[in-house]
């Protein structure tokens, strides 16, 4: 409890300081939640509506790889795309490891799971009539993914926030293989294990505030979006 | 009576249709036409494969044996109304985008189907906020907007208290009805039916056992099993033919020739439904209250009623509608 008490009492000087490096790697973290968000969305929307008002044959399989994969532990993923990225690796040619681009790759496949997994059981939990009536009706393809994707807004919208809170908290998978490296590919939840592994527990704190007051601030947002979705006409942009 | 009908008014053609879901037949051997003016309903107990039949005129099942003719584009309603969580109007405007009506088309023709519908109303409504009936309303709305050739409709009165059912289906007629149209309507309630149709296939278990105008369907039903489901609840045995007769065939006369005796009393709206135990079957008649009480004897008299020779034995199969009336 004392060690607690400190580090909070000397966290908050930290914070109003507006420490240079913490800014930096404040402006990463939030540029790697949106841009893996981003990606996962784009990739992953187009297999929710698949799996959510195809009739292809492996749907299923699909969908229950999707779930499975949501509780897939970051650590094994990070360490599987290390072991891809290395200069051996099917793909060390791209030389990712220890980069940003990395990073964002891994957080991309990291919050595909639940841009899929949710989008997916959203559709799927429409009124029956609603798809069916429209493909009689004569809808296209593109005309019933979008009335798809603006019946089930509310949990299309949960995935994003669930996608954005992976990318936003997630430590693991950004540490095998961005490497941690200190002020170039650090995100808050990075940066915090890094200064509490070297017993800078002050440090700690502090980044630990911002990155929850970050987490309310984004995550909040979209949830209110997620509520005025009627009023605000939303389509679907995932949020920054 | 094929469905390679030339005739030019013809727009759906049903011929020999069986259809199947799973190893079930659930429609038999089905065959009708229907012409452009029409409004044709088809009438059966629930499952007795109305929905699966219009789901295979429409396309949108597959045809296990026989074939089906469409001219023109059909549109088919759903039973269940769902609409998306927009406008009223929008959702019929989202109707004709999705039928691929130009844009700049859509609000006029959309405003105007709900006119139709008396629903005009509701056009800035939110779809969450409407009652059951004025879903339906809506429903039936944005089909109608599209101006369909043939007209699909399953069930379009499903679930609605009389009284919202009776307006409805008042609307319902005059805007469905259109000189250059052929709709089909599915419905299960005897009621719907004679409003709206012009001509009547009545279904049962998978087969299309009567077929006419309504009128001439009701009076002169082709087989004890139509007039059962139609309303022919009666029955007297007489020497090698039995005597189906509908309540209203039936009167309380003290000058009546039949001697009845009453055996259960329903209260209606209208008066007392009545069970008369008499010693060649039974008869049931809606009688003016005060009306006689269980246990006493009546005098009858039979205004009407349909004669049907007792089945021979090779044909009782067919007629399982008998055993069900004698006593």
């Amino acid at each position: 409890m004392h060690l607690l008490w400190q580090s909070l009492r000397q966290s908050i000087p930290l914070i109003l300081h507006g420490n240079p490096t913490l800014l930096s790697v404040i402006w990463f973290t939030v540029q790697v939640a949106a841009i893996a968000t981003a990606c996962a969305a784009v990739i992953g929307l187009p297999i929710a509506l698949a799996i959510g008002l195809g009739r292809f044959h492996g749907r299923r399989t699909l969908q229950m790889f999707a779930n499975a994969s949501m509780g897939l532990p970051p650590v094994i993923v990070g360490l599987v795309l290390f072991l891809m990225f290395v200069p051996q690796g099917p793909l060390g040619a791209m030389h990712l490891n220890v980069t940003r681009r990395g990073v964002f790759l891994a957080q991309t496949v990291l919050a595909l799971p639940y841009v899929v997994a949710l989008t997916a059981a959203a559709i799927q939990g429409l009124p029956p009539g609603l798809i069916s009536q429209a493909r009689l009706l004569g809808a296209g393809r593109v005309q019933l993914s979008t009335l798809a994707l603006r019946e089930a807004r509310i949990g299309v919208m949960a995935a994003i926030i669930a996608a954005l809170g992976t990318t936003l908290s997630e430590v693991g998978a950004i540490i095998i293989v961005g490497g941690n490296v200190y002020g170039y590919d650090q995100t808050l939840a990075s940066a915090a294990l890094f200064e509490a592994n070297a017993a800078h527990y002050a440090n700690a704190v502090a980044i630990g505030i911002v990155l929850s007051g970050l987490i309310l601030i984004l995550m909040g947002g979209v949830g209110l979006l997620q509520h005025q979705g009627d009023g605000l006409r939303l389509r679907f942009r995932p949020a920054e | 009576m094929t469905a390679v009908d030339p005739d030019p008014e013809t727009l759906v053609g049903c011929d020999q249709l069986t259809v199947r879901r799973g190893d079930r037949e659930v429609v038999r051997d089905v065959t009708f036409e229907l012409r452009a003016g029409e409004i044709l309903a088809v009438l059966g107990p629930n499952g007795a494969g109305k929905s699966t039949l219009l789901d295979a005129v429409a396309g949108a099942l597959p045809v296990a044996a026989g074939r089906v003719s469409r001219r023109g584009r059909v549109a088919v309603a759903l039973q269940s109304p769902d609409l998306a969580r927009r406008s009223v109007l929008a959702n019929v405007v989202l109707a004709l985008s999705w039928w691929g009506v130009p844009r700049s088309e859509r609000r006029n023709r959309a405003l105007e189907a709900l006119r139709l519908i008396s629903a005009e109303h509701l056009a800035t409504r939110a779809a969450g906020t409407l009652s059951g009936g004025e879903r339906r309303r809506v429903h039936l709305a944005r089909t109608i907007a599209l101006r369909p050739d043939v007209l699909m409709l399953d069930e379009p009165f499903a679930g609605l208290d009389a009284e919202v059912r009776a307006t409805l289906l008042e609307d319902a007629v005059s805007a469905i009805r259109s000189a250059a149209r052929a709709t089909l309507i599915v419905v299960h309630d005897r009621a719907e039916a004679w409003a709206l149709a012009d001509r009547l296939l009545i279904l049962i278990d998978g087969e299309l056992v009567a077929a006419g105008a309504p009128r001439e369907l009701l009076e002169q039903p082709p087989s004890p099993t139509v007039a059962r489901f139609l309303g022919y609840d009666g029955a007297l045995d007489d020497p090698g033919e039995t005597l189906l007769t509908r309540p209203a065939h039936v009167a309380l006369d003290r000058a009546g020739p039949l001697t009845a005796r009453v055996t259960r009393a329903v209260p209606l709206e209208d008066g007392m439904r009545l069970e008369l135990q008499l010693e060649r079957g039974k008869l049931y008649t809606v009688a003016p209250i005060p009306s006689p009480v269980v246990g006493d004897q009546v005098r009858v008299r039979l205004l009407g009623g349909v004669r049907f020779p007792h089945p021979t034995p090779e044909a009782e199969h067919d007629q399982s509608g008998w055993t069900a009336t004698t006593p």
